[in-house]
């Protein structure tokens, strides 16, 4: 599903320096894997997330995504993917405030070329447990709920790739668990999920353990989890 | 390792993405949403619009009306009017103002010798002449006209009938009444009243032959009827006693021959009047046409001004369009990102802001020229003009307001398109 092949990003600092945030990173993902991204904040964790999402291109190196080569992508190309390969998972949820539950989840099925179907927005709330709150604005949902929508959205397209960025981080250790449980849930349905944490409990969940530091992979390690 | 599991999650293949209607009602959303900011962004359009339709229309209105009346004082726009003297004096000529230059047999010279000309029609006119009827008395003008007078200003009888060339020629003390007169002579006679009847012009007694349909009002405002037509001739040799005209008006074979026309006419008569070349005319020549644009041309200049004012409300609405979605581009960053990282590309994002700017603007656009159509008609109905139809002013309307946002709206669509997504969603 995913291959990096010695994998940089060289950030130019505001005075003019080159700040290395990834140094020649390789791995790959199989499809189907549930696997955690550790490191200390700095080691270049947002950079590499970014990069695997198509939200940002890799200075040097190459990425493969389900085969497709991301580094010569074009902007347009790049949101196709996002919108039909990769479902985002956030730590702050990053709903539209002023849109209802329903509404934030048909979002990427606008960018994906077919009508918005509410019916399948609506199925996937309920599956979430939400279906009571669909027409309910994103502000007004408690920080759990909202990142059960964002969870609906992420799998709209039914993409093949979720990243999750912290996606407990936010919430208190109830809503934590309903949000795992989800997780695993997707990687059980044979989606390929990458997991950025902290919390040592979470990474348990996954069966494969990277960690970066200082913009490098310094461990991969197979886990007793889910894997 | 992975798969170990045993499912895994088909690859379709990518799909080709986002349509129009799909960015249309994304756009109307937001516009909908944001009702204050949305109308304050419609604003200028609005104003500007409104007043360019309202202009447009008015404008476009008071000019036919221009027309018409002109039109109802010359008759036909094609001919060259030939007036005595040098100096091109505004009023009306008649008897006691003019120069004793032009001769009837230089009217009748221009309609025999100008291959332009089809026919020449002859006016000696006197004002505020005292005629009488049995019991009243009023003081039209007198209009002693040659018998194709009628073809010319399109004079047309309500009774009975206008006279004949024979009766010109035989120097007939006959007289056909404009309405005013007939009204002020014969009153409560009706239309037909005073036919066969007799009125006296100074001490000459006239059969009235013919009473005229009324015509209204000229270019200045003042009435048309208050007349009394007879024969040239007899108002040369039986009433004024004079052997000069007022006015010979000469009638063109073809409408585009004016310049033609009014070259031979000039060199015929400064021949006739042996002028030397270095000699002033002794006669003035008018083309209505040319006389009309002028009219015409005085009312354009208020038009001209107002019209800059209503692009000026435009260019303001469209730089409150800019600012506006400016602060908007700020405040959305992070729904810009939002939509980003679910799928949309810098394009998507680009032509999202630029419909919501067209919407806003075309709606401003369409109340505009509504209003604009609403204030059109009220003008109309309170001053009489003619109605026009509104489709060139709405034509404009629609065409300047989408220009519009598109101009000012392409700036902050621009902006919304660079936002980072990285950096719009870690903020």
């Amino acid at each position: 599903m995913i291959e990096l092949l010695a994998v940089s990003k060289t950030y130019t600092r505001a005075d003019g320096a080159p700040v290395a945030a990834l140094a020649g990173v390789s791995f790959s993902i199989d499809a189907g894997e549930m696997v955690a991204l550790r490191g200390p904040s700095g080691s270049g964790k947002s950079s590499l997330l970014n990069i695997l999402g198509c939200l940002d291109t890799p200075s040097a190196g190459r990425y493969l995504l389900a085969g497709e080569e991301v580094s010569r992508c074009t902007d347009r190309q790049l949101s196709r993917l996002r919108c039909q390969r990769i479902g985002f998972i956030f730590q702050s949820f990053n709903l539209l405030p002023r849109t209802t539950a329903v509404e934030n989840v048909e979002l990427p099925m606008a960018y994906a070329g077919r009508a918005v179907d509410r019916a399948r927005a609506l199925a996937l709330l309920d599956r979430v447990g939400l279906s009571a709150r669909a027409h309910h604005y994103a502000t007004e949902l408690s920080g759990g709920e909202q990142q059960r929508v964002a969870i609906a959205r992420a799998v709209i397209n039914d993409p093949p790739l979720i990243l999750a960025d912290e996606p407990t981080g936010n919430l208190d250790s109830a809503a934590g668990a309903e949000v795992m449980r989800l997780l695993r849930e997707l990687h059980a349905e044979g989606r390929t999920v990458l997991l950025v944490t902290h919390d040592d409990e979470i990474a348990a969940a996954a069966g494969r353990e990277l960690r970066l530091r200082d913009g490098a992979l310094v461990g991969d390690t197979a886990l007793a989890g889910a894997g | 390792m992975a798969a170990a599991k045993g499912r895994v999650h088909p690859l379709p293949p990518l799909a080709e993405k986002f349509e129009m209607p799909q960015g249309l009602r994304l756009a109307w959303r937001t516009v909908a949403r944001n009702r204050l900011r949305s109308f304050l962004m419609m604003l200028g359009v609005l104003v500007g619009i409104a007043s360019l339709t309202a202009l447009d229309s008015v404008g476009e209105s008071t000019r036919r009306e221009t027309l018409r009346r002109f039109q109802r004082m010359v008759g036909t726009f094609d001919t060259v009017i030939v007036r005595p003297g040098a100096n091109r004096s505004r009023g009306m000529p008649s008897l006691t103002n003019v120069e004793p230059s032009l001769k009837f047999t230089d009217a009748r010279a221009i309609a025999a010798e100008v291959a332009a000309v089809r026919q020449v029609a002859l006016l000696q006119n006197a004002f505020d002449v005292d005629v009488r009827s049995r019991d009243q008395a009023a003081s039209p003008a007198i209009f002693g006209v040659s018998a194709n007078w009628t073809d010319l200003r399109g004079e047309e009888v309500a009774a009975g009938a206008f006279f004949a060339d024979e009766e010109v020629a035989g120097l007939a003390r006959v007289a056909v009444l404009g309405a005013d007169a007939a009204a002020a002579l014969f009153p409560g006679q009706g239309v037909a009243g005073p036919l066969g009847q007799t009125v006296r012009i100074g001490e000459v007694p006239f059969v009235v032959k013919g009473v005229l349909r009324p015509r209204g009002a000229g270019p200045a405002g003042a009435s048309l009827d208050n007349l009394v037509y007879i024969p040239v001739t007899t108002a040369s040799r039986r009433l004024f006693n004079r052997d000069f005209l007022t006015m010979a008006i000469a009638q063109l074979r073809d409408p585009s021959q004016s310049e033609t026309a009014l070259r031979d006419i000039r060199a015929l008569l400064r021949e006739r009047h042996q002028l030397a070349a270095a000699a002033q005319d002794d006669f003035t020549l008018i083309s209505p046409r040319a006389a009309f644009g002028r009219v015409a041309a005085m009312g354009g200049v208020l038009a001209r001004i107002l019209r800059g004012v209503a692009v000026l409300a435009m260019v303001i609405g469209g730089v409150v369009i800019t600012s506006l979605m400016l602060v908007g581009v700020a405040e959305r960053r992070r729904e810009i990102g939002v939509r980003r990282s679910v799928g949309a590309s810098r394009g998507d994002i680009l032509w999202q802001f630029l419909l919501e700017a067209l919407l806003v603007s075309a709606g401003g656009g369409l109340i505009g020229s509504l209003l604009g159509l609403g204030g059109t008609q009220a003008a109309i109905r309170l001053q009489h003009l003619p109605a026009v139809p509104p489709w060139g002013a709405l034509g404009w309307a629609a065409l300047l307001s989408v220009g519009l946002g598109l101009l000012f709206g392409v700036h902050p669509a621009w902006k919304a398109a660079r936002v980072d997504p990285v950096a719009a969603l870690r903020s």
